[in-house]
């Protein structure tokens, strides 16, 4: 049974908009150092961030590429409320293949970050379990608040059935 | 009120010289067991409340065995240790991540690697690594990790 439906064959090329609601701020990115077990003095010191040649503290290269900064609504009954296309594949576990991040200068605390979703292709292939499962590859296009692209971020989701 | 003395420039760490590298420099190894606390305040210094990676219960209705650590998480250790490596003059402009296999809580990972490419650009030098997270013998996820020196 083909899980790439034409309902989800409508979907792709869609578009989605989040825009920044405030700045990445310097609490994010200490709070995102500290859950990651960073100590680097650039997410965190403001005196040794301008020294190494920086209006503000950076954020590491990945924080911004999370999807659910920029989201707004409650969380849903899997808690989630990020980014994501509500694809209707009933029955299934969505997993994570891998992103690919290109990075065009560092992000500081005091940039405002806003980011488009663009749901590029949808691809079944068969499993090595046996049966089939859909890649789901999306691109994510941020900018900073002169609408300067500061990072992409193509990412590759995998809906397998259960 | 005078204004306060200039303190003193915090001292930079230093910066790896790209000229001395070459291919097949290892990195430096790093190991850590990934605990229920890791996977909690990881999603919630990305707002990430999926039920999958602290709700035991959830998971195994998934069929998984454990709570799932977020794969994104891979990405930001590559990140930590490569740009810990190279120093504060370098930039991470790129990194392409995979991943192999799931982990959960209670897994111990390892990170290695080494540089695969020195590229001299104008003026600058770019730095490609290939980093690994393994658990045991399980490689877990790879990246290719640009990084940018003397921009």
């Amino acid at each position: 049974m083909s899980l790439l439906t034409n309902e989800l064959r409508a979907m792709i090329g869609t578009s989605v908009h989040y825009p920044a609601r405030e700045a990445l701020g310097r609490a994010s990115i200490r709070y995102f150092a500290i859950a990651i077990d960073d100590d680097n003095p650039l997410y965190r010191d403001l005196a040794y961030a301008q020294a190494a040649g920086h209006a503000d503290v950076i954020a590491p290269p990945t924080l911004i590429c999370e999807t659910c900064q920029s989201a707004d609504r409650q969380p849903g009954k899997e808690g989630y409320f990020g980014h994501e296309w509500h694809l209707p594949v009933p029955n299934s576990r969505l997993i994570r293949a891998g992103n690919e991040y290109s990075f065009e200068r560092p992000v500081q605390a005091s940039d405002w970050i806003s980011v488009t979703w663009t749901l590029e292709r949808m691809t079944e292939k068969s499993s090595s379990r046996g049966g089939t499962q859909l890649f789901v590859e999306s691109v994510a296009r941020y900018t900073d608040s002169e609408g300067q692209l500061v990072a992409t971020n193509r990412e590759t989701l995998v809906i397998q059935p259960l | 009120m005078p204004d306060p003395a200039p303190s003193a420039a915090p001292e930079l760490r230093p910066t790896l010289n790209p000229e001395t590298l070459a291919p097949g420099a290892a990195l430096p190894e790093w190991e850590h067991c990934f605990t229920e606390v890791d996977l909690m305040s990881y999603g919630a210094a990305t707002w990430d409340w999926h039920r999958v990676h602290y709700d035991l219960e959830f998971a195994r209705s998934r069929k998984l065995p454990g709570v799932m650590i977020d794969g994104q998480i891979y990405g930001a250790i590559f990140a930590k240790l490569a740009t810990r490596w190279a120093g504060p003059g370098a930039f991470l402009s790129g990194m392409t991540l995979k991943m192999r296999s799931k982990a959960f809580a209670g897994d111990i990972l390892r990170a290695e690697g080494e540089v695969s490419a020195v590229e001299p650009l104008e003026a600058a030098h770019r730095v490609v690594l290939a980093q690994r997270l393994v658990c045991g013998e399980q490689l877990i996820a790879e990246a290719v990790t640009t990084l940018r020196f003397g921009i």
